[in-house]
């Protein structure tokens, strides 16, 4: 059994962990909700954007930060275009199955030209705030940790007040809901909904920045976080935001405290045991609403 | 739903008439007696022979052994993509993770030759078994919802088998990999190779015949009725969730003997080649471009990328780019030929002979929709508007 302070170590890792876990679902959620798609190329963006934090300071030496001014409004863009030039000209009667195929697709082109650009060598940002890290109750945070929590952090909640609070986030909320009556009320529903995609990617460039602080990465990454993002958008209930988070802060959490015992490898598989048990005994998730039903 | 309008025109008011002449054309002709009602197929049947002819003659004419090994893996493709045609021709249900199928049958069947000491076709066949038995609770937990949480679970399935066999390095060799002994020791190189192109065409056959079974069946139109619209399907009694599971592990099982056989003659496997998403990625793609519907739609897509493949591994090495040029190609496919390619160089011909139209035809259920909308006349319209308000629901369903 492990000692106390260890457990609570791994709840505070999990819970930092979990915060990033949350944002980059809350993007899959806004794309499911705006146009029933799954956006299986959400974590090659993510890692894309890494790699531009990483090649930003290899080149320039500017903080990885910095690169969001750049990486946040590219990814907005291209979000609304790809909305706009691909997923819109799928025929709608197999929008579902085939957009899994088309982002699948986009993430694997994403994913040949790292390696051909960037070779398929591990990198790593070294700062001279790396290894700075402070004591909390006995739990050891890393700063760089920190910072890419409280990026997440600071992210979701610019999206929720941004998805209550504003014209456009109303108008979006209410395409989500019902497309038909949104534009029976004078919304252009296929406008908020490239924008609304815009945002999501916009996620992933918040994400990948904060990645790139503490992670090594590698072209083939992506996989290793997709598995365990569909995992926590199903465990959530597709559609769901606030069931997202919990639902990613939970496994995050369930992960990191399962590291203590097994290894990091079969510490992931909780994404997958929670995944199926969830499509067994409950498969519209377990905060999903009406949305979910059917996926 | 703007889109749905612009989608291309339907034929219905031109092809009534004409599927009217032609079926009393055919009267005519059976009542004269002159041709016999297999006479249309006799130009198929000729075309079907020719091509077993020249699979079967291709290793002798084969100037060396490579040729033969690119034959195998083209033939390997074929049967992969065949067997993922079982779930994603028949039911629409697309699986991005029949690929962890194929690994789990190699690594299945190169254990069990391994560590029990069965002979290799005896374990072949345990494997495909074994495979079978664990997609059914793969495909109790998959197939209970649909669409986009299908893959999701699909994708899952390759991701954790690969972090399970990459683990757990004392039973299955982890990264290291796993050397499976040849089946026939004795025998050279060039011998092994022909010996297992003709057990490849063999299964690919056994495939073949399998889904053209299924395809005239009342339990292929009960897959058919769920890929069109599978809520009207189960108001119309098909009993769709045990039959979406019984071709999904029919499925497996034949993905699981493609994967067999390979390890049989490839000897060497790795779990990060074996269970890739990369794989089940291909056999999307295969299907896809030859065309989902038609019993060597799936063959014909493997013969094109398999052979691409193999042609950009020889000229560019192994470079990242190949995956920029199968996540391309299979852009391409998605975005203006979701059909595939048989489906597109029939229309192509047909417009060309002008004589496409038949008496009976398979219509997509959205094709059959916009028809619909076109008729005119009281009674059409009535039924437009009821069938407009069941596809109201029908795509609601969907979306």
């Amino acid at each position: 059994m492990p000692s106390a302070s260890l457990v609570f170590q791994s709840v505070v890792l999990g819970v930092l962990l979990g915060g990033l876990y949350a944002l980059l679902a809350a993007g899959l959620t806004l794309y499911f909700g705006v146009m029933r798609v799954v956006m299986i190329a959400h974590s090659a963006f993510l890692i894309l954007a890494a790699y531009l934090a990483w090649y930003a300071h290899r080149e320039t030496g500017v903080d990885p930060l910095l690169t969001l001014f750049v990486t946040v409004p590219l990814f907005f863009a291209a979000g609304v275009a790809m909305q706009r030039l691909l997923l819109t000209r799928l025929r709608p009667a197999t929008l579902t199955m085939m957009s899994v195929l088309l982002t699948f697709s986009v993430a694997l082109v994403i994913e040949g030209l790292l390696g051909y650009v960037f070779s398929g060598t591990q990198r790593r940002i070294r700062l001279d705030y790396s290894s700075a890290g402070f004591e909390f109750l006995g739990a050891r945070i890393a700063a760089v940790k920190l910072i890419a929590f409280g990026m997440a952090a600071l992210a979701l909640l610019g999206l929720y007040a941004l998805m209550k609070h504003s014209r456009f986030g109303q108008a979006l909320r209410a395409t989500i809901q019902h497309r038909e009556a949104a534009q029976l009320l004078g919304i252009d529903t296929d406008r908020v909904a490239g924008y609304g995609f815009g945002l999501g990617l916009a996620t992933a460039a918040v994400g990948g920045t904060a990645l790139a602080l503490d992670t090594t990465i590698y072209p083939s990454l992506h996989w290793h976080w997709i598995g365990p993002l569909m995992a926590i958008i199903v465990v959530g209930g597709l559609g769901s935001v606030p069931g997202a988070a919990i639902a990613a802060m939970t496994l995050g959490m369930l992960q990191s405290l399962l590291q203590l015992e097994l290894s990091t490898t079969w510490a992931q598989t909780v994404f997958y045991v929670a995944l199926f048990a969830t499509l067994a005994f409950r498969p519209q998730g377990f905060f999903g609403g009406r949305l979910a039903q059917r996926f | 739903m703007p889109r749905d309008s612009e989608a291309p025109l339907p034929a219905g008011e031109a092809s009534l008439p004409a599927s009217e002449v032609s079926l009393r054309a055919g009267g005519t002709q059976l009542r004269a007696g002159e041709t016999p009602f297999w006479a249309g197929r006799l130009p198929r049947l000729g075309i079907l022979l020719a091509v077993v002819a020249v699979v079967l003659s291709f290793p002798s004419m084969a100037p060396s052994p490579y040729e033969i090994t690119v034959g195998i893996a083209i033939l390997n493709y074929a049967v992969l993509s065949t067997s993922w045609n079982f779930v994603g021709g028949f039911t629409g249900y697309i699986s991005l993770g029949h690929g962890g199928f194929a690994g789990l049958g190699a690594y299945g069947t190169g254990l069990l030759v391994t560590k029990t000491e069965l002979p290799p076709f005896a374990a072949l066949f345990t494997a495909a078994v074994l495979v079978a038995a664990v997609a059914v609770p793969v495909g109790y937990a998959a197939l209970r919802v649909r669409g986009a949480s299908f893959v999701i679970v699909s994708i899952a399935l390759v991701l954790i088998l690969l972090l399970v066999f990459q683990s757990w390095s004392s039973f299955t060799g982890g990264s290291r990999g796993l050397v499976v002994p040849r089946p026939f020791p004795g025998m050279l190189r060039a011998e092994h190779h022909r010996t297992f192109y003709f057990l490849f065409a063999a299964l690919l056959a056994a495939a073949l015949l399998v889904w053209w079974i299924i395809d005239r069946s009342r339990f292929g139109m009960g897959l058919k009725a769920i890929r069109e619209d599978e809520d009207k399907a189960q108001s119309l009694g098909t009993p769709t969730y045990t039959y979406k599971l019984v071709v999904f592990v029919v499925s497996a099982a034949f993905t699981s003997l493609a994967g067999g056989l390979y390890a049989l003659w490839f000897g060497d496997l790795d779990p990060v080649f074996q269970f890739s998403i990369l794989s089940g990625a291909y056999m999307v793609l295969m299907a896809l471009l030859g065309g989902v519907r038609h019993l060597y739609g799936p063959v014909l897509g493997a013969v094109i990328v398999g052979y691409a493949l193999e042609y950009s591994k020889v000229e560019f090495g192994d470079t990242p780019l190949h995956l920029v040029v199968a996540g391309l190609l299979l852009g391409v496919v998605v975005m203006f030929m979701p059909d595939g390619v048989i489906p597109a160089a029939t229309a192509l011909l047909d417009r060309f002979r002008k004589t496409g139209e038949t008496s009976i035809r398979e219509v997509t259920a959205a094709e059959l929709r916009e028809r619909r909308g076109q008729r005119n006349g009281t009674e059409e319209v009535r039924d437009s508007e009821r069938s407009g308000s069941g596809s109201g629901t029908g795509t609601g369903s969907q979306t």
